[in-house]
């Protein structure tokens, strides 16, 4: 699954199995084209995974309760537990070996 | 309309066919002692130099000496005997009618005048420099680049006696034989990562570019059997800086690789203030040890100086302020204070080790605390830089501080990146604090130099020698100079050597995008708004384009089915190091994207998207 959220539907799907959250700004262009890598990641993972799309201008509170002081940034959670964080535009091997160390 | 393209060739050929020029016109004429072939700036890239040719009709040294404007400032050189004669000029003055004795040994003499226009365009490159000529002698203080203004030298009087106008950054060395060996003027990756080192003489011929597949940055050494070790990295990786490799002074071959994450663990490395998960090291000097054979590293984003055994990589022992380390790191490489007066370095460069094993560096004391102790940051008015020679016990792991200079100066001294310190001899030391900058209120800038001065700043670089505790010699110059080295334009060494450089070593690949954005071609022609050009070489090619904040774009090259893709970042970063901002370019719209050639081959399309549409720029490159 890959949708972009608010912050009510984050808090709703963001507790149960691994979650990638994508804090993303539509300023940004490495955001743009880390849509497009995520598209592919989703490819990979199925149903394992859910990608969540958080646009960091439109949800202060959220991006503040995860410390995310930058964009994109990725953080992956576990039955709703940060498990890794990535930084920056990345490649789908880095995403997809994140996310296959926590499966 | 076509995205506009030109090819520039090497430096390496066009110096070759310019010097091939010379020698024709030399033979072909008839040039002597009082009629000498004079050929300003030989070599393109030194306009404070020429090249003098003339015959004698006996076998004869030939001593040459570049007039001051007092007699301490003149600088010459005998050379060995010889019928024909080319001889570099090396240490002329800039918007100044040159005179220049030649002189036969036992014989005749000759002053020629070499008119020399005003190479630094009005600007001005020197506050002040206070020494004497008995001090300095016909030494010269070279600043290299870390900003928009490059290389130059000044001789006691502060006149600038030599100079490049290609840009060449990070440190500069002389070399044994006479050489200097420097950052080349190519960068591959923004922000400063370069295709490598040149060779080159002071006149600026260059004998060869050693090209490095991962690009140089900020140091090298010349190893005893005259190969070279240099910093690089990994450009197909997700980090930075945390590579270093032997280089084979002959062929350019990598032959030994040194990669820090086989002997720290980034992912438990202690953060200093500028730390971040891409340049979790960031190396900014290596230094060479004959006595123990060991290799040490400045960590700038560890706040530590890490020494390793050369033959096995092995981690030996950690300078630093041992917080935020693992315990058992700390138990096993860290080093306990004794002493007075002691302090430990942050964000430091140029460590070196003195013949008696002390460490010594330029302790520029950015924020002057690790980030576990972020609160405690001190601001740039609060701030200080020195210079600092640590004395120590690796049987007890003891350190003791020995010897500080700057520290007084307060924020007048302080720079939060670059600078160096070398010693000469037992207290008798140089430190150049070369990235002080000031905000557009005239307070010392929180910004690093290159985004003080976009930002409506000022830069200076201070460079002082101590003799016994005696400041001897003082130099002030507008702008941020990464380095700065003593040294004699004349050397003892080759001065000039006629015939083609070579180029060797390699590119490396290019690091590509995997991921596809599936878009047709449009048929249109990249926007006239976008200025785009195309800048090719015989190994690389570099694409420049204006793009608005936030689009996204990624530069294609096709040749039927095969596809490489090279995504263009519009978003500006917040660097948190930029040690050479000689590349940022004013207008952050501007981009600047080379690509090797390494990896390619054939002709390609060269075709750009540019959010959902992909562009023709009517340009194909063969590689």
């Amino acid at each position: 699954m890959l949708k972009e959220v608010s912050s009510a539907e984050f808090k709703e799907l963001a507790g149960k199995g691994l979650v990638l959250a994508d804090f993303f700004s539509t300023t940004c262009g490495p955001c743009k084209m880390l849509s497009f890598v995520l598209k592919d990641v989703e490819k990979e993972f199925g149903d394992d995974l859910s990608i969540l799309k958080v646009d960091f201008d439109q949800n202060k509170e959220l991006t503040a309760e995860y410390g995310v002081t930058g964009y994109p940034t990725l953080v992956l959670l576990k039955d709703g537990q940060e498990v890794g964080r990535l930084q920056g535009l990345q490649q789908k091997p880095v995403i997809v070996k994140l996310v296959q160390e926590h499966k | 309309m076509a995205v506009k393209y030109s090819f520039q060739d090497h430096l390496i050929n066009r110096q070759a066919e310019a010097e091939a020029a010379m020698l024709k016109q030399f033979e072909e004429g008839h040039y002597t002692l009082q009629n000498p072939l004079v050929v300003y700036n030989a070599y393109l890239v030194n306009p404070l130099s020429a090249v003098v040719c003339f015959e004698t009709e006996e076998e004869v040294a030939v001593e040459v000496t570049v007039l001051g404007k007092t007699p301490q400032a003149n600088m010459g050189h005998t050379f060995p005997k010889a019928k024909k004669h080319v001889l570099p000029i090396v240490g002329l003055y800039s918007d100044y009618q040159n005179k220049v004795e030649i002189r036969e040994y036992r014989g005749d003499s000759n002053v020629i005048t070499i008119d020399v226009p005003d190479v630094f365009d009005g600007k001005k490159v020197i506050y002040s420099m206070d020494t004497t000529p008995e001090y300095l002698q016909d030494n010269v203080i070279l600043v290299s680049p870390a900003g928009e203004d490059l290389a130059v030298a000044f001789d006691y009087a502060g006149d600038a006696r030599w100079h490049m106008n290609v840009p060449c950054v990070f440190d500069v060395k002389r070399l044994k034989n006479g050489n200097l060996l420097m950052g080349s003027s190519r960068v591959i990756q923004m922000p400063y990562y370069m295709s490598g080192l040149y060779e080159i003489s002071p006149c600026g011929k260059i004998y060869k570019e050693f090209r490095v597949p991962g690009g140089y940055h900020h140091d090298e050494v010349e190893m005893e059997d005259g190969n070279i070790i240099c910093l690089t990295e990994d450009l197909r990786s997700e980090t930075v800086e945390d590579m270093c490799v032997l280089l084979d002074r002959n062929t350019g071959e990598i032959l030994k690789t040194w990669d820090y994450k086989d002997f720290l663990d980034p992912n438990t490395v202690s953060h200093s203030g500028s730390w971040s998960a891409h340049d979790w090291f960031h190396n900014n000097a290596v230094w060479y040890d004959k006595n123990t054979n060991s290799l040490t590293f400045s960590g700038r984003h560890i706040d530590s100086m890490v020494n390793i055994d050369y033959e096995t990589g092995k981690l030996n022992w950690i300078i630093g302020d041992p917080a935020g380390w693992p315990q058992e790191m700390v138990d096993k490489y860290f080093f306990k204070p004794i002493g007075n007066n002691f302090e430990w370095q942050y964000e430091q460069h140029a460590n070196l080790i003195t013949p008696d094993g002390d460490v010594m560096c330029f302790d520029n004391h950015h924020y002057g605390h690790k980030e576990v102790e972020r609160d405690q940051f001190y601001t740039a008015n609060n701030s200080y830089s020195r210079g600092v020679r640590y004395r120590i016990n690796t049987k007890d792991m003891t350190i003791e501080q020995v010897w500080q200079y700057g520290k007084d100066r307060g924020a007048e001294f302080f720079s939060p990146y670059i600078c160096n310190v070398e010693y000469y001899n037992e207290g008798h030391y140089l430190v150049h604090s070369g990235g002080i900058a000031y905000d557009q209120d005239g307070n010392p800038s929180e910004a690093l130099g290159a985004f003080a001065k976009n930002m409506g700043g000022r830069l200076e670089s201070i460079t002082v020698e101590i003799c016994d505790n005696k400041k001897m010699l003082d130099l002030h110059v507008p702008g941020n100079y990464y380095r700065a080295e003593k040294l004699k334009l004349y050397s003892d060494g080759i001065n000039l050597e006629l015939g083609k450089g070579q180029i060797l070593g390699q590119m490396g690949v290019t690091k590509e995008m995997e991921t596809d954005i599936p878009l047709e071609n449009s048929g249109e022609m990249l926007p006239e708004r976008c200025n785009a050009r195309i800048e090719d070489e015989i190994d690389r090619f570099t694409f420049f384009s204006r793009f608005e904040k936030g689009q996204l774009v990624m530069l294609l090259l096709e040749q039927g089915d095969e596809v490489h893709r090279y995504f263009i970042s519009t978003t500006a970063v917040s660097h948190l190091a930029m040690c050479c901002g000689t590349f940022l370019d004013s207008d952050e719209r501007n981009t600047r994207t080379s690509i090797n050639k390494a990896g390619l081959k054939g002709t390609y399309d060269v075709r750009v998207i540019v959010d959902d549409k992909k562009y023709e720029t009517g340009v194909q490159i063969t590689c």
